[in-house]
């Protein structure tokens, strides 16, 4: 999928704005699942709390090292290998390039309450991501 | 099918037999009805353009369906950039007919209706979305204009659907067989109805358990047994019958609407996409109401830019065009204009693509668009009055200028700047009243306003939509709102300055 704003962040900030490890690029980190995040203008969605969720780490609040990932604990598993989740706070989706659904295998999208264009509280969206990539 | 021409399509809606009342009697020849053949004559544009390769970029587009070129009025959009080219589309055509040309329901409808179907069919297993698929490319293919037809009468709109006493103030199913449904009830204001091939339905609001009957969305040919339309009178509408082209103000080209009646009409099951389901009501609602009010960022543009010019030119011939405040206020009606504008493009440009895989509009900055354009065409229509001068609304008749004894007088009296022939001066008054309060100001004002929904179904979607969580905490954060008050390191700002 290609990208409008590819920018690969840590987790654990309050919305996910803040202490980015920034480039225009998508960097690869080292486990199995990549975050992408939109810019972060109009967050419904604590998009920062998302990627903590999912990296497991949501009870200490700590980012996991190397950028946003997810490679252990509840995310992880070898169902999410290579995996990407585009992250936006807001329904224009500008983290997947505007679009709400993904055509490539492994990667989900996220954009406000909706994960792959259904509706979902925000209270659930991890959980549905975690779902839907070991499906 | 190649794409049709202006003539070929005229004649396809003549071919119809469409069954129309106007002033109580039954119209046979409608297209060249005079009061009708201007609005005819509107759509026909959208055709003729697609055939002029000065215009072909916007007004064509790649068929995802087939890969061939078609009229971008069937197109289902496939990327931002189709829904830019969409409101300059609609832009344009309101320059060339200074009027609604009435096939953008039609489109709109169409584009709602291609993601409904696709997660409905995903929802509940239905096969909605492969029969509308079917049924766009049959558009695609004979360059057809669909009128797109969502609003019911609605009786008392306090009570639902299925409370409503005469059931028939909502488009309903009466009968399911076999081999399709039959409707009954009538849809209202229908824009372009009688210059249509296809009807395409939706249901009017969101509905919930017990109107199940009323949650129904098909499409028809426009000629189906048991339809009939009842032509909408507009203002200064019979003007159209008195044989002289000065009075109208646009002779041309203009709008139409008609209260489309269904009279129990037989629909096949390949051509209904929606058939009780009801909790895909309403977004099926939002998301035509939303193509929509983003097509108003274009259309309404197109018709601004024509009056503003109107003003422009009505202060040259009345010699007041230099005239500061003059020029101030042309500024302000193109700044109003181009705030439409902008509001359409922008919508446009954050869309997104949906699971269906087709493009929308973002859907909170379409209603931004159109809560402007329920205001800024009426400040547009309220500066161009103030330009053109009284005389818009009170200049003698056609037939007084066309009088042997009269004609002079109304000639020496009615001169303004010396250069301006009077007959000149008198068109381009006429166009102003016709744009702003004649017929095409039934496009330009009411629809404004309550096209695409009235100016509150704006407000409650702005609401829902505004973030406004997300507003409260910058503000907070900001404010120090919840943080610890550090009093002991209070000063007085004397104190300070002396430390
Ligand atoms: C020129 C023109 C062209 C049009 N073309 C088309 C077309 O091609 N296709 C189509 O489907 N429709 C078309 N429409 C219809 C348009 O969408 C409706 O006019 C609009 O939705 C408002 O409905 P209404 O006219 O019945 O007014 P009403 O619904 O009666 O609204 C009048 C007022 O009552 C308020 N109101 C209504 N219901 C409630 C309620 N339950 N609670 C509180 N307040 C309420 C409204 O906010 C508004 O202020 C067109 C309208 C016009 C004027």
């Amino acid at each position: 999928m290609s990208t409008a704003a590819r920018r690969t962040v840590p987790s654990g900030s309050e919305d996910g704005c803040g202490d980015r490890t920034t480039g225009p690029e998508k960097v690869k980190p080292p486990a199995s699942l990549s975050v992408v995040y939109c810019g972060g203008c109009n967050p419904q969605i604590d998009r920062g709390a998302v990627a903590a969720e999912l990296a497991g780490d949501k009870a200490s609040g700590a980012a996991p090292a190397g950028g946003a990932t997810a490679g252990d604990g509840d995310a992880g598993g070898a169902a999410e290998a290579s995996a990407t989740v585009y992250l936006s706070g807001c329904a224009r989706a500008c983290a997947s390039g505007h679009r709400l659904t993904s055509d490539e295998p492994g990667e989900v999208v996220v954009a406000g309450e909706l994960v792959d264009g259904r509706t979902t509280p925000a209270h659930d969206i991890a959980a549905t991501i975690r779902q839907k990539l070991k499906e | 099918m190649p794409l049709r021409t202006r003539e070929e399509f005229i004649q396809s809606i003549a071919d119809l037999d469409l069954q129309i009342y106007m002033f109580g009697e039954k119209i046979d020849d409608y297209v060249d009805h005079p009061v009708i053949r201007p609005s005819l004559n509107c759509i026909a544009m959208t055709y003729e353009l697609a055939q002029q390769p000065e215009y072909q970029d916007i007004m064509l587009a790649t068929s995802h369906l087939t890969g061939n070129k078609i009229n971008r009025f069937t197109h289902i959009h496939q990327s931002t950039e189709d829904l830019i080219k969409k409101v300059k589309m609609l832009r344009l055509l309101g320059q060339k007919t200074g009027s609604c040309f009435q096939r953008c329901v039609g489109m709109d409808a169409l584009n709602a209706l291609w993601s409904v179907t696709y997660e409905c069919d995903e929802a509940k297993g239905t096969d909605y979305h492969e029969r509308f698929t079917r049924y766009v490319q049959y558009l695609q293919e004979n360059d057809l204009v669909a009128d797109g037809a969502m609003t019911d009468p609605k009786g008392d709109r306090s009570l639902p659907p299925h409370q409503q006493p005469d059931p028939d103030v909502y488009v309903h199913v009466v009968e399911r067989r076999d081999d399709g449904i039959v409707v009954r009830g009538a849809k209202a204001h229908q824009t372009g109805a009688c210059n249509s091939h296809e009807v395409v339905v939706m249901p009017t609001i969101a509905m919930r358990e017990g109107d199940e009957d009323f949650a129904v969305s098909f499409a028809c040919p426009a000629n189906a047994d048991g339809i009939y339309y009842i032509y909408g009178r507009q203002s200064c509408d019979t003007r159209k019958l008195e044989g002289n082209d000065l009075d109208i103000g646009n002779a041309n080209y203009g709008g139409q609407e008609a209260l489309m009646v269904f009279d129990d009409v037989f629909i096949p099951w390949e051509h209904v996409f929606l058939c009780g389901e009801v909790e895909f009501a309403s977004p099926l609602v939002e998301r035509f109401a939303g193509y929509h009010r983003s097509s108003y960022g274009g259309c309404k543009v197109g018709v601004g830019d024509v009056l503003i010019g109107a003003a422009s030119v009505a202060a040259e011939m009345n010699g007041v065009a230099k005239a500061s405040h003059i020029k101030d206020k042309v500024v302000e009606m193109t700044h109003l204009n181009e705030t439409m504008f902008a509001c359409g493009i922008a919508c446009s440009a954050e869309g997104v693509r949906m699971p269906a895989g087709n493009y929308q509009i973002d859907l909170l900055l379409a209603n931004i668009t159109k809560q402007n354009v329920t205001r800024f065409p009426y400040e547009i229509a309220r500066l161009a009055e103030d330009i053109a001068g009284g005389l818009m609304v009170t200049m003698p008749s056609a037939q007084d200028l066309a009088d042997e004894k009269i004609g002079p007088i109304v000639e020496k009296y009615l001169t303004g700047q010396c250069d301006t022939p009077t007959i000149d001066r008198m068109r381009i008054l006429r166009l102003v009243e016709n744009l702003t309060l004649g017929t095409a100001a039934v496009g330009y004002r009411t629809e404004s306003m309550h096209g695409a929904g009235s100016p509150q179904a704006q407000r409650i979607m702005i609401a829902r939509q505004s973030n406004l969580d997300h507003k409260k905490e910058l503000a907070k954060a900001l404010a120090g709102v919840g943080t610890p008050w550090q009093k002991e390191k209070l000063k007085t700002p004397a104190a300070s300055a002396d430390a």
